[in-house]
């Protein structure tokens, strides 16, 4: 990355501040809404799709610091420089993965509940109450 | 060598999810000596990491570091490798952990034989072992939302393993629904803490966290997420689904994972965060316990379906489980501590018991449906004739679940009256209806089964083979050692686990040093 | 001792309830000596009476199913009942809607709590 372009992310972040977390809070919640309103499958799945990117972009937005660049201490160039905290991001690569697993996962649920029950809304996939 | 058994522990089973394939192409006996070997390791493995923590030790473990004892490089201010850091409460986790695998691979070996695709039954079944025994020995949060997540789905896929009926397809699909959006708040969890505290290691965040409204919140995520995962009341409905429609072999480990989570919870409300949320936490935990305690057991009594029976079973024992330890951590914080540690030493006695009783009675109910071909009590009745031996445990395995006087469930479910009885008459009075209702409907469960006139339907029913008896067997033992010689597990182990639970500063200074 | 447990108000000893079963089994052995020994096997004293009518030859048809039992405990508890039926109604949105809702009542009430 540039420094340049660097400097203008910052700018732009110093300006947004804290409330980068309300969009992700918002973007929880969206989904959250969309999973209990939704009554098709696919829209379902969507709805943990998005969730877990939103959940992922908590992460990397703890770990950010205004101005820092990307945590690499081989970089050439200033030694001093500001780095975003590295932990979080792992964190982050875990999760896209797990939630890569889970969201295969259960799409192929959903082809085969479509192949036995013939529907997608989730209110007729009720054989098992009581 | 001994002190690589925390690494060991998870390794043996890892190696066996991915040799499994490898063995299944080898044949049968490859295939079973495989299965059977690597549980039993594992199982061996456990027994040792007990006898290692015995005495109030704490081991501790640290994953590719220059030294495995080396916690806190010089220089650093957290512990920042990942670590297994295993007391006498873990310890005794693992152990029922690690004797449900080995007692449900000992009776998949014939169980399943008649059935393909083992390859992936074999691998998905040491990853939801791996996953469990994870759970209960790691040392870092992040690290435990990993394992949550193997064990997870590893059990979708064991759930849905019969794919072939719309029933273990739909049951898998509600209960990873709900664990996603669970697996989400417990990761916003995780990140709020590191965001707070610059780390992620249970044992430093232990030693920093003095409560605030971020700890209460993650407090409040942790508790809802585990609960949930162990099957409290109003989040339970995946419980008797997925139990059901799982083959029996995997229920008798789904009981264990859901064991695991209750570990979490305990050791997040003990260890990490003790006293936070003042006596609100505690009394959370009281009253879920008896919610699921009463409406578990009621709807267990009008079922009719062996396993989604047990499943609602489980929902009430792990209620005792949720009251006893709510007791214990109501005292712990208070001053009166005599009745808490018995509430303690009573829950983690009931915790032992309910692991392995549970896991003899799906194995029972596997039995059951794998000789009849139903598991619609309708449709069974006197079987007591064709399978003496699966009567002779089912009834040891109904009577100590109800809490019958000789037997090992009424040991605990006494130890948690008596200390009940000291906060409250009332839990104590819940959760005797529950026991009596209990009994009642495995009352139901033996007339329906075993007594009876002998049906014409099932006049070729045999008695199931030695490999799967062995598995019931096994269990069965491990009963009536608990019921025996209830002192000896009491002083050597189960109060070990309740003071290495109680004793937050040695769970901290095993890691940070001497604070 | 490896059997006796104490627990401050009281004590647990597996091995008195099997002294006491052994010497109820006696009791119960020496009671069912009293009976008749003139009862004979594959006779008439044999055969079950239902009723007077011809007994079926499958089991299946004189025995009582097990979702027939506890009818009246069913119906006593009816409103509870009522209750845990639309709970479980089978939907999993309605399933997932219970996890957030005692999510937020018991992120509520912790944050309501002290420290």
């Amino acid at each position: 990355m540039t420094d340049s372009s660097v400097k203008a992310i910052a700018k732009v972040m110093d300006s947004v501040g804290d409330s980068a977390y309300v969009v992700v809070a918002l973007i929880v919640l969206m989904a959250l809404y969309a999973m209990l309103t939704q009554k098709n499958l696919l829209k379902v799945s969507i709805a943990i799709s998005v969730m877990c990117s939103s959940v992922n972009m908590f992460l990397v937005l703890l770990g950010y610091r205004a101005g820092g660049n990307i945590p690499i201490h081989f970089l050439k160039g200033d030694e001093s420089a500001l780095m975003v905290l590295p932990t979080p991001q792992c964190l982050t690569l875990t999760a896209i993965v797990i939630g890569l697993a889970t969201t295969a996962l259960m799409l192929s649920l959903i082809v085969m509940l479509r192949k036995h029950y013939g529907t997608l809304d989730i209110d007729e996939i009720r054989r098992l109450r009581g | 060598m001994s002190r690589h058994l925390p690494a060991f522990l998870i390794m043996t089973p890892m190696l066996g999810a991915f040799l499994s394939p490898l063995a299944v192409m080898l044949g049968r006996t490859a295939r079973n000596a495989v299965l059977v070997l690597f549980s039993l390791a594992t199982l061996v493995i456990s027994l040792g990491i007990v006898s290692a923590t015995m005495g109030g030790n704490v081991l501790v473990y640290v994953m590719g570091g220059e030294s495995y004892t080396l916690t806190m490089p010089s220089g650093m201010a957290y512990p920042v490798r990942i670590m297994f850091e295993i007391d006498g409460f873990n310890a005794l986790m693992i152990l029922c952990v690690a004797a449900a695998t080995f007692a449900g691979a000992l009776f998949s070996v014939a169980y399943m034989d008649r059935f393909s695709g083992w390859k992936r039954y074999m691998s998905l079944y040491f990853m939801m072992a791996t996953g469990a025994l994870g759970m209960c020995a790691t040392g870092d949060l992040f690290n435990f939302f990993v394992f949550v997540e193997v064990s997870s789905i590893a059990s979708f896929g064991l759930v849905a393993f019969w794919r072939d009926k719309p029933e273990a397809i739909e049951a898998s699909f509600k209960y990873m629904l709900v664990s996603q959006i669970a697996a989400m708040l417990l990761l916003i969890a995780l990140g709020a803490l590191y965001g707070k505290y610059n780390a992620l290691n249970m044992a430093a965040i232990a030693s920093m966290a003095r409560g605030g409204t971020l700890d209460k919140i993650v407090l409040a995520l942790f508790v809802i997420v585990l609960a949930f995962k162990c099957g409290a009341f109003p989040m339970h409905t995946w419980m008797p689904d997925a139990y059901a429609e799982a083959p029996a072999g995997v229920t008798c480990l789904l009981v264990t994972v859901s064991q695991a989570s209750f570990y979490g919870l305990i050791r997040i409300c003990f260890s990490i965060f003790p006293g936070v949320g003042g006596a609100v936490v505690p009394w959370i935990l009281i009253v879920l316990g008896c919610a699921s305690m009463f409406f578990g057991v009621m709807m267990a009594v009008v079922q009719h379906e062996i396993k989604r029976l047990m499943g609602y079973h489980s929902i009430s024992q792990v209620g005792y489980m949720l009251m006893a330890m709510g007791v214990g951590l109501l005292a712990a914080g208070g001053a009166e501590g005599v009745y808490g540690f018995k509430a303690m030493t009573g829950g983690i006695f009931h915790m032992v018991n309910y692991s392995v009783y549970k896991a003899l009675l799906f194995l029972c109910a596997g039995a059951l449906y794998y000789a009849t071909g139903t598991r619609d009590l309708d449709r069974m009745g006197g079987l007591v004739r064709s399978m003496p031996w699966t009567a002779g445990m089912f009834v040891i395995a109904a009577a100590a679940i109800s809490g019958l006087p000789p037997f090992n469930g009424f040991i605990s479910k006494w130890m948690i009256y008596e200390s009940s009885f000291a906060v409250h008459p009332a839990l104590t009075a819940i959760a005797m209806i529950t026991s009596v209702l209990t009994l009642a409907s495995f009352a139901k469960v033996f007339q329906a089964a075993f007594l009876g006139p002998a049906k014409a339907a099932l006049s070729g029913v045999r008695e199931v083979p030695c490999a799967m008896l062995a598995g019931m067997a096994a269990l069965t033992l491990f009963i009536l050692l608990l019921t025996l010689f209830p002192s000896w597990f009491t002083s050597r182990l189960f109060d070990n686990a309740a003071h290495a639970l109680l004793n937050h500063q040695g769970y901290v200074s095993a890691v940070m040093g001497g604070v | 001792m490896w059997t006796q447990l104490n627990s401050g108000a009281g004590y647990w000893n597996v091995f008195v309830w099997l002294l006491f079963f052994a010497g109820m089994s006696c009791l119960v052995l020496w009671l069912r000596s009293f009976g008749r020994h003139d009862y004979m096997r594959n006779t008439l004293q044999d055969d079950i009476y239902w009723s007077g009518n011809e007994v079926p030859e499958d089991g299946a048809k004189i025995s009582v199913p097990a979702s027939a039992s506890y009818w009246g405990f069913r119906v006593a508890a009816a409103p509870v009942y009522a209750f845990l039926d639309r709970l479980h109604n089978g939907s999993a949105s309605d399933y997932a809607g219970y996890f957030v809702v005692t999510a937020a009542l018991i992120g509520a009430l912790v944050l309501a709590g002290g420290r």
